[in-house]
């Protein structure tokens, strides 16, 4: 059997039991509004505020990984872009001999990295505490037609199922004496030979998987579709719906007032 | 005269790819409630006449097409295979065709053809359970269909069609990685539908069994239908082994028995009145 590989695993925390639409509201509310504010301070004190989140949702030690392992990568290198060779830079911070380091550019990069982290952030908390089913239900709910639905369902199944298809023909191949296992070249040469029966028969299997549909009523015309998995609307998605929305519009506000200069 | 639900007239198919037709004026009617049993040999036209009762063909298998089939009236041609699911519904040969793969859940995966008709998150609830237990699957519900063994889900494959109520039910060697007691326990189960008036369609290998639950059997040779009749009267013909069939072992039974001149009675075709007919020739 193979194994299913799946990034939603239930915590029952309370982040969990937000409604989906809610986590998105949040991953564009939060992440817009970092984008559009003119400095990183807001995206800095949007990234604690994700940590809080994480550790609420039992996901804190991951969290941290992600965010520090692609953050401080990230922050480097662009602040070395920026920072020395930004056309922006006016005001000097550091002399490295080779390149001056400007305050201008490294703000700039503070920013962006700023940005790119609550995006990543708030995305990564949204996948993992969500359950996929979940998603789509309360997109379908929302007005997503079904077959967009399907779409990110199916998109999202494909990896389980060819994972499933490739030991199935791995099997099938060492028992009749293919080598599949031992060092990193065998294993490689394994693999390759797999690739072909793989592709060719997810191919298949999407036309299949058409027929098993449509017999199983996808598509009937002038019905509703609904589904098995429950999607509720508390009171706290409905207080959160309004924070976020207050959020963005606070930023907007208080960004359109910096960049006139009235503030 | 009871209601006919389906109709194939003169109905034939040849496939894109190959030169010979896969069936040829294929002609029969099934009446509501009746128990209808498909044998024949392999690549004689089961599983391909299968697929154009629910109508994959002509929607998805691209071929040439002669003659018709009525489902209910409904022409199947004309109308969508989604908008005839629940007229009639197919239990594929392969049980892991039969997932949507959208499914997180066994109990989702059986309600996935329920929401594409819009019911409601109560009756799905309700008919999940019901479905669930019947088909002994209750315990893996919260699994991934992904993560079940063969015979699991075909247990699941089964009961999505089933869940959907079709009128007829169309079961295309749907029992092909169950053991023996798990095979007879759907067929159990099968066999209760029918006798509360879901109209059964069956190909199956298994003639004891075909013999034992079919009203009809029609034999299928080469893409044409050899004979439709009652059991005793298809198998109690000499020549059915001409067209690759074999026998059950009961009426192998009564065949000795009326050739070594034991018994006159007719030839039996099921368990009990068989060993009825071998007690009196013991007796005699």
């Amino acid at each position: 059997m193979a194994k299913v590989s799946n990034t939603f695993v239930p915590k029952h925390t309370v982040v969990e039991n937000i409604n989906p639409m809610t986590k998105i509201l949040a991953v564009f509310s939060l992440g817009l509004g970092t984008l559009i504010f003119p400095n990183f301070w807001l995206g800095l004190f949007v990234i604690l505020g994700l940590f809080v989140v994480a550790g609420l949702a039992k996901l804190l030690k991951e969290f941290v990984k992600i965010m520090f392992g692609f953050g401080i990568p990230i922050t480097v290198m662009l602040i070395f872009i920026q920072g020395c060779y930004s056309p922006k830079n006016r005001t000097y911070i550091a002399d490295f001999g080779f390149a001056k380091l400007g305050l201008e550019g490294s703000l700039y990069a503070l920013k962006v990295v700023s940005t790119l982290l609550v995006f990543l952030g708030t995305f990564y908390i949204m996948n993992k505490t969500t359950y996929t089913g979940k998603l789509v239900a309360a997109l379908t709910n929302s007005g997503l037609p079904p077959k967009a639905g399907y779409l990110v369902l199916a998109s999202l199944n494909v990896v389980p199922q060819m994972q499933r298809r490739m030991s199935i023909i791995q099997e099938a191949q060492s028992a009749r004496g293919v080598e599949t296992g031992g060092g990193m070249l065998a294993r490689v040469k394994a693999y390759i030979p797999l690739l072909g029966p793989v592709v060719m028969s997810s191919l298949t299997d999407a036309q299949e998987r058409g027929m098993t549909l449509e017999t199983r009523g996808f598509g009937i015309t002038g019905v509703k579709q609904t589904t098995y998995v429950e999607v509720e609307k508390s009171g706290l998605d409905k207080i959160l719906n309004m924070l976020l929305i207050l959020f963005f519009v606070i930023v907007l506000v208080v960004t359109v007032l910096m960049k006139t200069n009235i503030i | 005269m009871s209601n006919v639900v389906l109709e194939v007239k003169d109905f034939s198919f040849k496939y894109r790819q190959t030169k010979r037709k896969a069936l040829k004026k294929v002609s029969f009617q099934v009446e509501e409630g009746s128990f209808l049993c498909i044998i024949g040999a392999n690549g004689s036209g089961k599983s391909t006449l299968c697929n154009a009762l629910v109508g994959l063909i002509p929607h998805y298998f691209v071929g040439k097409m002669a003659g018709e089939i009525r489902v209910n009236g409904i022409n199947v041609a004309e109308s969508s295979i989604a908008n005839l699911s629940s007229e009639i519904g197919l239990v594929f040969q392969n049980p892991f065709n039969q997932l949507s793969y959208t499914a997180g859940t066994v109990a989702e995966e059986l309600a996935y053809g329920l929401g594409n008709r819009g019911e409601s998150r109560e009756k799905m609830v309700e008919k999940v359970k019901y479905v669930a237990e019947l088909m002994r699957i209750d315990h893996i519900i919260h699994k991934n269909p992904l993560e079940l063994s063969g015979g699991q889900v075909q247990r699941v494959a089964f009961g999505s069609t089933f869940i959907m109520e079709p009128k007829i039910l169309v079961l295309d060697e749907c029992t092909t990685q169950l053991d023996p007691l798990g095979s007879e326990e759907i067929f159990d189960i099968v066999k209760n539908l029918n006798s509360k008036g879901i109209t059964v369609i069956m190909v199956d290998h298994d003639m004891e069994r075909v013999a034992r639950c079919a009203d009809r059997i029609m034999v299928l040779d080469q893409g044409e239908v050899v004979a439709i009749d009652e059991p005793k009267k298809i198998f109690g013909n000499p020549d059915i082994v001409n067209h690759h069939i074999d026998v059950p072992d009961y009426v192998k039974i009564t065949q000795a028995l009326r050739e070594k001149g034991y018994t006159s009675h007719e030839i039996e075709v099921t368990e009990e009145p068989t060993v009825e007919l071998v007690k009196e020739a013991l007796q005699a």
